[in-house]
């Protein structure tokens, strides 16, 4: 349904979008993920017609951009940044004069308005002016006129910036039910937001595609999963731990640079296993036969929020998933995050008890 | 097609729904009742020369001329610009020609109510009794039309090279007096630059085009082709400059 190639695009010497490619599929539900000023609604905007590309083809339902914009544009339901309405108009008039602009029928323009009102539950305020209205319905507004003629591809750019949470879940549930009749792109720079909604996830950075595939392909490709095991310092020592645990590993797993790390923290050892698919079980079953003592056994999947922070800092694969790591998740809310403090464990457990003063206190 | 239609009848009820527009038209009516009855007081009662005097050679008339479409035009596109609302239009299916047409004719037809006025004061001088020549009326009424709409072309062109509608109305105002005064101070410069200058200018004389043909009541379509072909090429170039605000901006 979209077909994007090579497309790149600069203003004077900054480089928006650089040799983006990209396939959407009809019906499938893609979100465009990046930090501001990473290309995303220039994308968006080549994608309508609205921006010519420096370089590169965009095709949209097998019309090119550029040539057949027109026709492209009869395709597509878009959606800008900022909800750029007409506030003096009505919200019903507003949708009239969409349905004139693409050529619709009187009656169908009646039909229609009455049926996206309904749609993104503003049927009640079609006599509202559109300048009078809250942010949220604005954007429920906004959808609907880009839903009128019943576009197959629908782009939204940044449906839920500046609402309030519930008005996001809103907006979020009405995306997830449009997905399931048209081609969908959303952008955002809220993770959890885009997460929720789309089936596969473009992660662009400064202009360029970073990543693309569902959140679970974009975890394993960017890495960072890891399973936590914490168990008493009395039970063994973090040299017979690191080669019991080198067992449940398999060869590639083993391979990887740094795959498990030991440390010791006051009375405990930590250790902290870098692999993709989690081995909870068997190391409980480990545990349970070596007789340690456990005090935390869990796994731990980065959010992209983390992915993204390292993407922006440019920061290595460890620091980001270790720094960036929310501590809700782990009870004690140990000196964890710190990264500086995670060190392999030596041949003799002695080697690793450098504590700092913090992690003393914390401890 | 239908989208031209579409955002000419937006634009005019646009126009209509913002306090501005009102603004401009009591003033503009209550300036043209106080020139009335002004004109007619001072020529001791000649009607037909009060309604010339009113449509062409007062200079309320060239002032509104200058003044009112600039600040008609200046929101058409700078303010949408930066409001998204031109984005929402140039992704309809609707060609870049088609959007600046619509804006243009939504304002020519406001200007063309605010100029009836004129006609009307004829009318309530018919009802009183004396007849003014009708003809001459609707010529200048014609011209007025005319003018208005080059000045709004004009002032097209300013608000799609400005990013503030305030920057727009200030420079559609600065381009309409130089169209209005550069024939005038180019007959005086001598050289060869000046003698191409005063060519271009003669080209370009809006006064005189007016007063040869509209105020003398007599019609040639010379005249109205050369106020057309004007509004054509700014109208053109309009679009170019929105285009071009695409491509680089």
């Amino acid at each position: 349904m979209i077909d994007v190639q090579n497309v790149t695009r600069r203003f004077g010497s900054l480089t928006a979008v650089d040799d983006l490619t990209f396939e959407v599929e009809k019906g499938e539900v893609v979100g465009f993920l990046g930090l501001n000023g990473a290309g995303k609604s220039t994308t968006m905007r080549m994608m309508t017609g609205y921006l010519p590309p420096t370089s590169g083809s965009l095709r949209i339902g097998g019309f090119d951009v550029l040539t057949d914009s027109l026709e492209v544009r009869r395709r597509i339901g878009y959606l800008a940044e900022g909800v750029p309405l007409y506030r003096e108009h009505r919200v019903s008039e507003m949708l009239a004069f969409q349905g004139r602009l693409f050529g619709m029928k009187r009656a169908d323009i009646r039909r229609r308005t009455g049926e996206v009102l309904d749609r993104v539950g503003l049927s009640d305020r079609s006599r509202s002016l559109v300048g009078k209205l809250s942010k949220g319905m604005r954007q429920r507004v906004g959808i609907a006129v880009a839903l009128l003629h019943e576009p197959d591809v629908l782009i939204l750019d940044e449906p839920t910036s500046g609402l309030d949470p519930l008005q996001r879940v809103g907006v979020r549930r009405l995306v997830a039910e449009l997905a399931e009749e048209h081609t969908v792109m959303i952008s955002s720079h809220i993770l959890p937001e885009i997460e929720a909604v789309c089936g596969r996830l473009i992660l662009l950075h400064k202009g360029a595609k970073v990543a693309d595939g569902t959140k679970h392909e974009l975890l394993k490709k960017l890495g960072g999963s890891h399973l936590k095991l914490v168990v008493a310092a009395s039970s063994t020592d973090g040299l017979r731990l690191k080669r019991a645990l080198a067992g449940v590993l398999c060869k590639d797993e083993l391979a990887q640079e740094g795959a498990i790390f030991v440390r010791e923290r006051g009375d405990a050892l930590e250790a902290t296993l870098r692999v993709e698919q989690n081995p909870a079980e068997a190391v409980g079953l480990l545990a349970a036969a070596r007789g340690w003592i456990l005090r935390e056994l869990s796994w731990h999947e980065p959010s992209l929020e983390q992915l993204f922070g390292r993407l922006a800092t440019g920061a290595t694969e460890e620091e980001a998933a270790l720094s960036k790591h929310d501590g809700g998740d782990s009870p004690e809310g140990v000196a964890y995050a710190d990264t500086a403090e995670l060190k392999p464990a030596g041949p003799e457990p002695g080697s690793t008890g450098s504590d700092s003063p913090q992690q003393g206190a914390e401890a | 097609m239908s989208g031209f239609r579409a955002i000419f009848q937006r634009e005019l009820t646009g126009l209509f729904l913002t306090p501005l527009a009102w603004v401009l038209l009591v003033a503009a009516i209550c300036l043209n009742g106080f020139m009335v009855v002004a004109a007619l007081m001072g020529s001791g009662g000649d009607v037909d020369g009060a309604f010339n005097y009113m449509l062409g050679t007062s200079g309320a008339y060239w002032m509104l001329m200058i003044s009112l479409p600039p600040l008609l035009t200046m929101r058409t596109i700078s303010e949408e610009s930066k409001g998204g609302q031109l984005e929402f239009l140039l992704t309809a299916p609707v060609t870049d020609g088609a959007v600046i047409l619509g804006k243009h004719l939504a304002v020519v037809v406001f200007l063309s109510v605010l100029w009836a006025v004129v006609p009307i004061y004829g009318l309530t001088l018919e009802l009183l009794g004396v007849s003014p020549d009708w003809g001459q009326m609707a010529l200048g009424y014609l011209g007025a039309v005319l003018v208005s709409a080059l000045f709004s072309a004009l002032g097209m062109v300013a608000s799609a090279l400005s990013s503030t509608p305030l920057l727009a109305a200030f420079l559609g105002f600065i381009f309409n007096i130089a169209l209005l005064v550069l024939p005038m101070g180019a007959g005086s410069l001598g050289g060869t630059v000046g003698r191409a200058l005063n060519a271009l200018a003669g080209k370009l004389d809006v006064l005189t085009h007016l007063q040869l043909s509209f105020m003398r009541g007599a019609l040639d379509s010379a005249d109205v082709i050369f106020f057309l072909a004007w509004t054509g090429l700014f109208l053109f170039a309009a679009t170019r400059i929105v285009e071009g605000r695409r491509m680089w901006s």
